[in-house]
């Protein structure tokens, strides 16, 4: 595919996952309604509305601190900065976002920030010692990707979202345990069946919507990427040197690994997934590094077998 | 006769979205290629500020490169003048390709190269550079976006109705967009 073909592609993707999570909330919401009836439905929607707007607010704050990230001077790290620079001319962003260090040996970057004027990115000291400046290039117009595209705020709420359903789910299980709901049995079994199907299905679908929807926008976000600097081949670059790269990440959070440039859990790394990898935040880098010689026309070695296990 | 005009008027409504978010987006674009234009101005700006520095550090060295320093300021003379696209785009194949000339000469001068202020303005310039082909591929993208918005059917018809004109891509017109200005940095 050519990269415009690659946007859309992964665009209309993006459309499809959201319309497979409005199909799963509309599932639960039928099972709240078929245990509980309306009244009880409704006050437990609003408990999760209200749950789901105060874990949405708190999540802004997280991410920086997690990650153990300083701010950093243009003095500092001056090759970071142009690059950042850049990449934020060549996507039309209306200020360049601040721009963090995080120390650590292991090479990675990440994007956070809901909107693009409160966006930021950061670095780990291991990425700037590791990559060349074409690479390093590639990796933060991958981020900055991230900040056009919105990612940070669809993953935000994705998660939420998965959250809210978990929420949910649980009550209605509790609820089941414990005798059961008030209008459980004047409506018809087979409801009841799919009620509690749903109740079961629903965390775990969930959660493999909001890893699938993460990956897209991986594939969306080195699209853009190459779009931005108009050299693939930098990005894939610098992803197989990270594939190849030993060094464990020190602060590694499940709850932000979708935010970084290759995943930062080293289970997840893989050459070609197993087991489908449907639980991976990011496609496998083989998988990424493929895409971007596609569109670029050029091809780099494969990554050698074992490069990514610690 | 209800369920006729509940239809027409729904078509009607529908119609009228679409006519409106069209219209919004075109719009959108537009303001989106302006502000694009806008950045590579200020680039350019930059690196017109850099040049009178950057002559004068050379000069001090290589004072009978009499050519060299002419092209350079009369190129930075086009460029501030430049007012159209077209125009900018020219003087700013012109400004390159000076540059290039003018960074050939001090090459001959390896005391030159070493005095610090002079390392330092190179690098600002090969920034610069940098800056000035980023904001080219945004203006580029965006005008690319928005002229096919416009020429597809139906849009078109809006775009035709409410005068929004194709805009041209900015293009350097000469060598050096195929042969860039390689400024090294010393050290």
């Amino acid at each position: 595919m050519t990269l415009q073909e690659q946007i859309r592609s992964a665009r209309m993707r993006t459309v499809l996952v959201l319309f497979l999570f409005a199909v799963l909330v509309a599932l639960v919401v039928a099972a709240v309604y078929v245990f509980f009836g309306q009244g009880f439905g409704l006050i437990m929607a609003l408990v999760a509305v209200g749950y789901g707007i105060f874990a949405y607010v708190a999540a802004g704050s997280i991410v920086a601190s997690a990650s153990g990230a300083r701010p950093v001077s243009k003095e500092e790290a001056p090759e970071l900065y142009r690059t950042v620079e850049n990449a934020a001319i060549a996507a039309g962003l209306a200020k360049t976002p601040d721009i963090y260090l995080i120390d650590d040996a292991a090479p990675n970057a990440f994007a956070a920030g809901r909107t693009p004027e409160k966006a930021y990115v950061a670095a780990t000291t291991g990425i700037l010692a590791l990559l060349d400046r074409r690479e390093l290039e590639g990796v933060m117009a991958h981020e900055i990707a991230h900040v056009r595209n919105r990612d940070v705020r669809l993953m935000t709420l994705a998660a939420v979202m998965v959250g809210v359903i978990s929420m949910i789910a649980d009550m209605l299980l509790w609820a089941t345990v414990f005798g059961g709901g008030r209008n459980s049995n004047n409506q018809n079994p087979i409801g009841a069946i799919i009620a509690i199907a749903a109740i079961i299905l629903a965390p775990i679908g969930g959660a493999l919507l909001q890893m699938a929807l993460s990956r897209r926008r991986e594939y969306l976000a080195d699209a853009t990427a190459a779009e931005l600097t108009g050299d693939p081949e930098g990005l894939a670059r610098a992803l197989y040197k990270l594939a190849v790269d030993q060094h464990p990440l020190q602060h590694v959070n499940r709850a932000t690994a979708h935010l970084w440039i290759e995943s930062p859990l080293r289970d997840h790394r893989g050459l070609r997934s197993s087991v489908g990898g449907l639980f991976d935040t990011h496609p496998p880098l083989q998988e990424r590094i493929d895409r971007l010689q596609e569109m670029g026309g050029f091809q780099l070695p494969p990554i050698p077998a074992g490069g990514a296990e610690a | 006769m209800t369920t006729i005009l509940i239809i027409v008027g729904a078509i009607v409504l529908v119609v009228l979205v679409w006519l409106v978010l069209t219209y919004n987006g075109l719009v959108r674009l537009r303001n989106e290629a302006q502000q694009g234009e806008s950045s590579i101005d200020i680039q350019l700006k930059r690196r017109a500020d850099l040049i009178p520095n950057l002559v004068e550090a050379v000069k001090g060295y290589a004072a009978h490169e009499q050519e060299a320093f002419e092209r350079v300021t009369a190129a930075r003379a086009h460029a501030l003048e430049a007012r159209t696209l077209g125009d900018k785009a020219a003087a700013d194949g012109e400004t390159r390709s000076a540059l290039g000339g003018l960074l050939a000469v001090a090459e001959a001068y390896p005391e030159l190269r070493a005095v610090e202020s002079f390392t330092l303005l190179q690098t600002e310039l090969s920034d610069t550079e940098d800056k000035i082909a980023a904001a080219r591929r945004y203006y580029n993208n965006v005008v690319q976006r928005y002229n096919t918005k416009q020429q597809s059917f139906p849009a078109s018809a809006i775009a035709g109705t409410f005068g929004f004109a194709p805009r041209e891509f900015y293009r350097i017109e000469d060598d050096a967009e195929r042969d860039p200005v390689k400024v090294e940095i010393a050290g």
